[in-house]
């Protein structure tokens, strides 16, 4: 309300500052805003639309399962990439146990189990009711990429002895011979 | 708001110097102890002539020297003059009037002390046993200062008196003693040293000679037999003989203690005295208490007794005619009552105590000075015994006309001995404990009794045990009031953090254990271990004649029962809280491995000898000259918590674990060797023998046998390549060597000795230390989780050493450092010579004297195994050989932790508000 007892007695340019949306609606038919003295953009873009843009040519489902099926070999093989690298933090960590090596035994047998779980949700944009056999391949691929990436966990886990593997972790299962006789000192 | 943060940082700043406390002097107790004193060894005298300030000296029966502070009962100084003494043993100590030594005579020794250290000043050994020590005191003007020389005698097969120079010990004059008759004391007056033999007459009665001497040259100057006709048969009835005193004199009683007859000696009359009947009991012991001092009255008291009542009589003796009279006496009284004789000056005081009573009396009248009542002694004793005083020796202070105070150090029947101040008991000694023979642990009463109901709770029908729940807990509820009495103190006590040793029914850690410790002279007595201070109850078990000895072997074969079973007689069982005797005695639960077949062997014609069913299954003889020094078997109630060791790369070497292993300890004194076995009971069969040659017998053999490992030391004479040196040998016995290997057995459920016998494989080794061990023991806990150590007795050095299993272990690395993986195992390089660290001393720097034997029980804390060491001293504590890691220690400051989170929910009511104010703020504030 204020605005309309302005547009009565302030100036034109209060006017069109404080309410642009009717200026811009007024003038909506030519261009929204004055332009700056010397612009020159409204010619430029003329020309540039007149250069015909080249027409990209629709691949063929064919080449769009191969490149499906090229993404999806990335996917795969994208565990094994960090297995070098994996294995270098693993090695660096010590076989001690410490909360920072804990955690990145937890971190690495986390990933995997995780990805294995969600192999379908990974895999379903990229395929196709054709790719689908040898999608097959390639699920097998990241399975066996991750237990790679499992087996590191498992190398480093036994590394710092948390594997039940030997003798003495097994010792508090045995029990001792019980004797038939029992001896007593009289004493005399 | 600041000042409560400011207020809890001054708190916690002042707690933190707190931390780090030891717990040395708070979870270990000791007492020094001297043994029973004896009335004639035991006296009050200033052991600097210019101070005021005395002290109280005894040679007690135990063969102990020792000053005690009267003021606090503490021992000032204590020397041991004859390890293994018993009541039997005749001992002398003397002080001179105004000398800073005193002089003790025991064994053949006679030695003197400095009254106010106990250092030695001479000893001087005699040919015979000693019979009797005098000091002379003597006013000829020539040894009136310096040391007054002292008068022995002794006896043997060259009965000779001597004196002894006071200052060196040096022999002055001596006089051989000669005929066939028996020495039986020898006494001085100012002018004379009289020796009093027994002469046995045709008839086989006993007559007394007096031989006078005279005390300069020695020379005999008289002698002659008192005629005592037909009344001393045995020299039991002679009441007192000679003693140091003005006049001395000789008396003695009938057969019958129906007349008293007084000689005063260096004269040949003799004064007869009937002694009354008071009431039909006949008088059981007469004694005579007189004054040892030269120039006091010629005064004397004689006191009889009755088994249910005493009283006594005072004489005087008139030295110008030559007579004893009867001054007065003091009335009977009912019960046991004690006489003691103090001076001053001249003046004569008896005072005589009794269970209600001390009361002081001049030897010149019968007018009472001083009169206390005695509340009681304030010492524990057995429900239907009063503690009763047996001797007395006093100190009166004289104001005036009248005893101002008089302090009396009184044994009582109970073995306490009290000091008492006037009326009143200022400290209590007990030394009955000094001759503790044997002792076990024992679980309280009331502890087995909750172990009891929920047994029954959990093996009865769900109903059943609902309702027995129900009742026992509405009975506990009777206890409420108490509980609730009692919190503030519990939570005080939480907050300050000395809350860890409650009372023995709130006992969460098991430290309360009771100790029973039965001694020579047939008492049982009862201490708490978690309160050490008080004994719980102490009572006579065992009637004793005198001379007799009994050989006690305390066990505690369930919770809160203990047992003692002697040669003569079968177990007696008692509740171990109060100590109340058993009428049924319980079946005992030791052989409740039901299942397996029961072989009992024992010492037989210097062997063993094993039987099952009443039949000899084996034997185990000695090699000639061989003779069994001792045998240790396993612990029955020895708890393993692995069956193997888990060695460095987390394979396991499999542990020997035979619960009838024995450790055998015999001895060849002609070839000085010494040959330890171990066997296995069962079989007879030796699994490890070993012989050490050049082996000194004379010194302790010890030995220990615990879990799969056994340790025994020696001492090893000096040879051509090695010096007299003392070894300790640890073996421990495996399944195999080879790890992961469980032996031929494997892993069968069970076996049988006598079937198939499986010999372990013995790793051992020697190691020098630098004392001998007298006795061996080993810490046990709950589970065996826990590792060991092992206590070593050190006789020489008066201390218990306890060493960790780690040290000793039998599979350090010779030659080589260990490896990685014997690092892990905490294996270091053997080294030959172990040297006891200070920090294994478990009495730090106290001395722990005469130390027999050392006996551990499991705490109900997997941690914790509790000591208690008995002998002469009793000396506890409690034991962590792998620290306390399920308690938290003295050391954790529990107000520290409640001030910091208090300190913190402080700062978060205050801090709260003002972030609110300023989350609300950022939300309406723009600008």
């Amino acid at each position: 309300m204020t605005t309309t007892q302005l547009t009565t007695s302030a100036p034109q340019w209060l006017h069109d500052m404080t309410s642009p949306s009717t200026a811009v609606i007024q003038q909506k038919s030519k261009t929204p805003i004055l332009d700056p003295p010397g612009f020159t953009a409204l010619q430029t873009k003329q020309q540039k639309s007149k250069t015909p843009a080249p027409v990209r040519k629709q691949p063929t489902p064919e080449e769009m399962d191969t490149l499906k099926l090229k993404k999806a070999w990335e996917l795969a093989l994208g565990p094994a990439k960090q297995l070098p690298m994996n294995a270098i933090g693993m090695y660096m960590t010590g076989n001690s146990l410490q909360i920072f090596s804990i955690m990145m035994v937890f971190m690495l047998f986390k990933g995997p189990i995780g990805a294995m779980f969600s192999i379908q949700q990974t895999f379903s944009r990229l395929e196709t009711e054709t790719n689908r056999g040898q999608m097959l391949l390639v699920k097998a691929a990241f399975v066996g990429c991750n237990l790679l990436a499992l087996a590191l966990g498992i190398w480093k886990v036994n590394g710092m002895g948390l594997l039940p593997t030997t003798r003495s972790d097994w010792l508090a299962w045995e029990t001792a011979r019980d004797p038939l006789e029992r001896a007593y000192f009289v004493p005399s | 708001m600041l000042l409560p943060l400011i207020a809890a940082a001054f708190l916690l700043a002042g707690s933190g110097s707190a931390v780090f406390t030891d717990e040395a002097w708070n979870v270990d107790y000791h007492y020094a102890l001297l043994g029973q004193p004896k009335q004639s060894t035991s006296f009050f005298h200033q052991p600097n002539p210019s101070s005021r300030a005395s002290l109280v000296y005894t040679l007690s029966e135990r063969g102990v020297l020792g000053a005690v502070n009267p003021r606090d009962g503490a021992v000032v100084w204590r020397q041991v003059l004859l390890a293994g003494a018993s009541a039997h043993n005749a001992s002398f100590l003397r002080a001179g009037e105004g000398q800073d030594v005193v002089i003790s005579g025991i064994g053949s020794q006679v030695a003197a002390w400095s009254a106010a250290d106990g250092r030695q000043a001479w000893s001087v050994d005699f040919p015979g046993p000693l019979e009797d020590v005098e000091i002379l005191e003597l006013v000829d003007g020539k040894d009136t200062s310096g040391a007054k020389d002292a008068v022995a005698l002794s006896g043997g097969d060259q009965p000779v008196v001597q004196r002894l120079d006071g200052a060196t010990g040096s022999v002055k004059w001596q006089y051989q003693l000669s005929g066939t008759d028996v020495p039986y004391q020898v006494s001085a007056s100012t002018t004379e040293v009289f020796v009093i033999s027994l002469h046995k007459t045709i008839l086989g009665y006993l007559k007394l000679k007096v031989t006078s001497l005279d005390p300069v040259s020695g020379h005999k100057m008289d002698e002659h037999m008192l005629s005592s006709e037909n009344e001393l048969a045995t020299a039991d009835t002679i009441v007192t003989v000679g003693a140091n005193s003005a006049s001395p004199i000789n008396a003695w009683t009938d057969s019958t203690h129906s007349v008293l007859k007084v000689n005063i000696m260096g004269t040949k009359g003799i004064s007869s005295f009937d002694i009354e009947k008071h009431g039909g009991e006949a008088v059981e012991r007469v004694k005579l208490h007189a004054p040892y001092h030269i120039n006091s009255l010629s005064h004397f008291l004689v006191h009889y007794e009755t088994a249910t009542s005493h009283w006594a009589e005072v004489f005087h003796v008139d030295l110008k005619r030559g007579q004893v009279e009867k001054a007065y006496s003091l009335p009977k009284l009912a019960g046991r009552g004690a006489f003691s004789t103090s001076t001053s000056d001249a003046n004569v005081y008896f005072t005589r105590v009794t269970s209600d009573q001390v009361m002081t009396v001049s030897s010149a009248s019968h007018g009472v000075l001083g009169k206390w009542s005695v509340g009681g002694f304030n010492v524990a004793a057995a429900n239907d015994e009063t503690a009763e005083p047996i001797h007395a020796v006093s100190e009166v202070s004289i104001r005036g006309d009248t005893v101002s105070a008089v302090r009396s150090a009184v044994l009582l029947s109970t073995g306490d001995w009290v000091l008492l101040r006037d009326g009143s008991p200022v400290w209590s000694r007990p030394e009955m404990l000094a001759s503790t023979v044997s002792a076990a642990f024992a679980t309280p009463a009331e502890v087995e009794a909750l172990v009891q109901q929920l047994e029954a709770e959990a093996h009865s029908n769900p109903i059943e045990a609902y309702i027995h729940r129900l009742t026992r807990h509405v009975q506990d509820l009777q206890r409420l009031p108490a509980i609730i009495m009692s919190l503030p103190q519990k939570v005080v006590q939480g907050f300050l953090g000395t809350s860890v040793d409650g009372d023995i029914t709130s006992d969460s850690f098991g430290f309360h254990q009771i100790i029973a410790c039965a001694t020579q002279d047939g008492r049982l007595i009862a201490l708490d271990a978690g309160n050490p201070d008080k004994v719980l109850w102490n009572q006579q078990i065992a009637d004793l004649q005198p001379g007799q000895t009994w050989q006690p072997s305390v066990s505690s074969p369930k919770g809160g029962v203990v047992e003692i079973s002697s040669k003569a007689s079968a177990g007696v069982q008692y509740n171990a809280s109060s100590g109340e005797q058993l009428v049924s005695i319980l079946p005992i639960d030791v052989t409740a491995d039901q299942a397996a077949q029961e072989v009992k062997y024992a010492m037989h014609d210097g062997g063993l000898e094993a039987t099952v069913d009443s039949s000899t299954t084996w034997h185990f003889m000695p090699t000639s000259g061989e003779r069994i020094v001792s045998l240790v078997p396993r612990p029955l109630n020895d708890p393993v918590a692995s069956i193997g060791k888990v060695l460095g790369d987390r394979r396991v070497l499999y542990k020997y674990l035979d619960p009838n292993l024995a450790l055998l300890v015999t001895a060849n004194d002609a070839a000085t060797a010494a040959t330890f076995y171990v066997l296995n009971t069962v079989s007879g069969a030796i699994l490890y023998s070993n012989v050490h040659t050049g082996v000194d017998l004379s010194s302790p053999i010890s030995s220990m046998l615990s879990e799969n490992w056994f340790t025994y030391s020696f001492t090893a004479e000096a040879s051509g390549d090695s010096p007299k040196g003392h070894q300790l040998v640890v073996g421990e016995l495996f399944e195999s060597l080879v790890a992961n290997d469980r032996g031929p057995l494997s892993s069968t459920a069970n076996y049988s000795s006598m079937q198939t016998g499986t010999e372990p494989f013995t790793l051992t080794k020697i190691y020098q230390i630098p004392e001998p061990i007298s006795k061996m023991a080993v810490t046990r806990t709950r589970q065996g989780i826990t590792s060991r150590q092992l206590l070593a007795v050190l006789a020489d050095s008066s201390a218990i050493v306890g060493i960790p299993y780690g040290v000793v272990d039998p599979r350090r690395p010779i030659g080589r450092d260990p490896t990685k993986d014997e690092q892990a195992e905490g294996l270091v390089r053997y080294s030959p010579v172990i040297d006891f660290d200070p920090r294994w001393y478990l009495n730090h720097q106290r001395e722990v004297v005469g130390v027999k034997d050392t006996i551990t029980s499991p705490a109900l804390l997997e941690s914790t195994s509790l000591v208690f060491a008995y002998g002469l001293d009793i000396f506890g504590t409690r034991l962590s050989p792998s620290f306390s890691f399920d308690v938290l220690g003295k050391d954790f400051n529990k107000f520290q932790m409640l001030a910091t989170v208090a300190a913190l929910a402080v700062a978060t009511c205050v801090v709260a508000p003002l972030v609110t104010r300023k989350q609300v703020n950022t939300r309406w504030q723009f600008m």
